[in-house]
């Protein structure tokens, strides 16, 4: 319960930096074109859940969260390769990663 | 438990066999690892392994991981014409929808939150892949780039919502959460921003509107057996994993979220059925019956006490595997529906499949999808009467959807040629035909 009196006063804080970057993120994710930059936008909004699970986590004094960030930085990890590998290969089709480029896919 | 590790074990099989270029092999082993699967599922479902109680995970109700991979069977069979000719990737493929399916079980019945976001990201990351398995081809490109990026973006928006939830209560086990709530957190905005951002994940992940756009470009650039999966599996486990998160977070407190599960339910049924009239495309029309269809499946949501969603969900399934088996019999190569005209003279059993099938969906009486469709009302009219009304409006749309393909696969056409079916797309038709009549006897 230490660590939770520690950070009491400053919840309000993290919180903030952590909705900004998820802001920042979901924006980003909605109106960039450039895939490569949506990727890190999407990694954006999973790193802003991260800081404020850790926030709630030492908040509440307990560890759950922290394990849970772990397991958020494996899926991202997984995310990212496997999100690249499908740039990779869409950019050999369409030799262009422009998100708009990909509208061929209609009625 | 068992089922994860037996799927998990013949898909790293599968993969060694895919290797070395033996396709046949590939599907017998991961045919035995799904029978293996539900025959665990059924025998060792009570089972607590010495892991339940730190792992949270106990399975509760076998019939659905039985059911996921009864489902994941047929589809596996039903695709593996393509598969067969090709045998570069038959391996991958399988080892893929098999990895993606231990996912789906640890989705489907979450008692822990944290548990039930890594379920999602093992059931979707594969799928990402599945999409854009045909390397080659720019359309299937296009679907893998679309899915990949909306469905990560809606994961991070669940991630999201998980956040806020542990935020307001401390916890992530779902009885704690629930009790926490009931104390009167539930008033706070933390919590219900947060549960807004659950909500937007999970109807994302079934395709209900307003978050369906990726659903007909993604289903369109997929090869039919990935859409065989895809539009039944994902769909299964996404609505028992919303019933069992929903269902006992606000176990005491749904009544809050009923008018807005209402409107994504009329908003679904109604755009999915409308916008398919005029598809010409048959994986777009399947895409839009499914968006429609996952309308109706949130109708589990008004009475989570008793929700009786199991008859419905397995329906949708049985009839939508032979219509995507019969889309891979007319032409593997196109999906317009031209290649459907007067394609029940074809082959008696594709006629007669696809007849129930068409007719299950719709919801004609003596068929599963009636009986479905009428248990999950029943239970729905007390709580929420005016929207089902308008889902009865909706389905009479619908049903003229499903009579129009009927229409155009009965035209008699001048030159009759016959074709043969292989041997896997028999047993998928037969089994699900039967399926989808005997369902009057299961209940």
């Amino acid at each position: 319960m230490q660590a939770a009196s520690s950070i009491g006063t400053s919840l309000d804080f993290y919180l903030f930096v952590s909705f900004a970057l998820f802001t920042i993120g979901a924006i980003g994710a909605m109106t960039r074109k450039n895939m490569i930059v949506l990727l890190m936008c999407i990694e954006l909004m999973l790193n802003a859940v991260n800081l404020m699970l850790v926030t709630f986590s030492t908040y509440y004094g307990n560890g759950d969260a922290q394990i849970f960030v772990f397991f958020t930085m494996v899926v991202a990890a997984a995310e990212a390769t496997v999100g690249l590998s499908i740039i990779i290969m869409a950019y050999r089709n369409l030799k262009s990663i422009d998100i708009d480029m990909y509208n061929q896919l209609k009625n | 438990m068992d089922s994860i590790v037996i799927l998990f074990i013949s898909g790293l099989l599968g993969l060694f066999v895919g290797m070395r270029r033996q396709p046949l092999s590939a599907l017998v082993i991961s045919s035995l690892g799904l029978t293996g699967a539900a025959l665990a599922a059924y025998f060792r479902g009570q089972y607590t392994s010495p892991l339940a109680a730190y792992t949270a995970y106990i399975p509760t109700q076998s019939a659905v991981v039985i059911l996921l991979c009864i489902v994941t069977l047929l589809a596996i069979w039903g695709g593996y014409q393509r598969y067969r000719q090709e045998n570069e990737h038959t391996g991958d493929y399988l080892s893929l929808v098999l990895f993606s399916l231990c996912g789906a079980i640890m989705m489907a019945q979450p008692n822990d939150l944290m548990l039930f976001f890594i379920g999602l990201e093992i059931l979707s990351i594969p799928i990402y892949v599945l999409v854009g398995i045909e390397k080659g081809s720019a359309l299937s490109a296009e679907a893998a780039v679309k899915y990949f990026f909306t469905g990560s973006f809606a994961s991070a928006i669940l991630l999201f919502g998980i956040a806020l939830l542990y935020g307001a209560t401390g916890s992530f086990q779902l009885v704690e959460i629930q009790s926490n709530l009931a104390i009167g957190i539930w008033q706070s905005p933390m919590a219900m921003i947060g549960s807004l951002f659950l909500l937007a994940g999970f109807a994302f992940k079934i395709g209900a509107v307003p978050f369906h756009f990726w659903g007909p470009d993604v289903y369109q650039g997929a090869s039919n057996a990935v859409l065989m999966y895809m539009s039944t599996v994902v769909k299964i486990t996404g609505i028992y994993a919303i019933v069992n998160v929903f269902g006992q977070i606000f176990r005491d407190s749904y009544f809050y979220w009923i008018d807005l599960i209402s409107l994504l339910i009329v908003l679904s049924m109604f755009y999915g059925y409308i916008t398919a009239w005029k598809q010409t495309s048959f994986k777009r029309l399947i895409a839009y019956s499914s968006i429609a269809n996952a309308g109706l499946m949130l109708f589990a949501l008004a009475d989570i006490h008793n929700s009786n969603i199991f008859l419905f969900v397995a329906a949708y399934a049985f009839a939508t595997i032979p219509l995507v088996t019969i889309n891979e019999f007319a032409d593997q190569n196109s999906d317009d529906l031209s290649n459907w005209e007067g394609i029940a003279w074809k082959n008696p059993l594709v006629g007669a499949a696809l007849v129930l099938a068409l007719f299950s969906l719709a919801g004609i009486p003596p068929l599963a999808g009636f009986f479905g469709k009428f248990s999950l009302l029943w239970s729905a009219v007390p709580h929420i009467p005016y929207t089902a009304v308008l889902a009865l409006i909706a389905s009479v749309i619908g049903a003229f959807v499903y009579l129009r393909l009927l229409m155009l696969a009965l035209k008699k056409p001048e030159v009759q040629v016959k074709k043969a079916l292989s041997a896997e797309q028999t047993i998928v038709l037969l089994l699900t035909t039967i399926s989808s009549i005997t369902a009057l006897y299961l209940i």
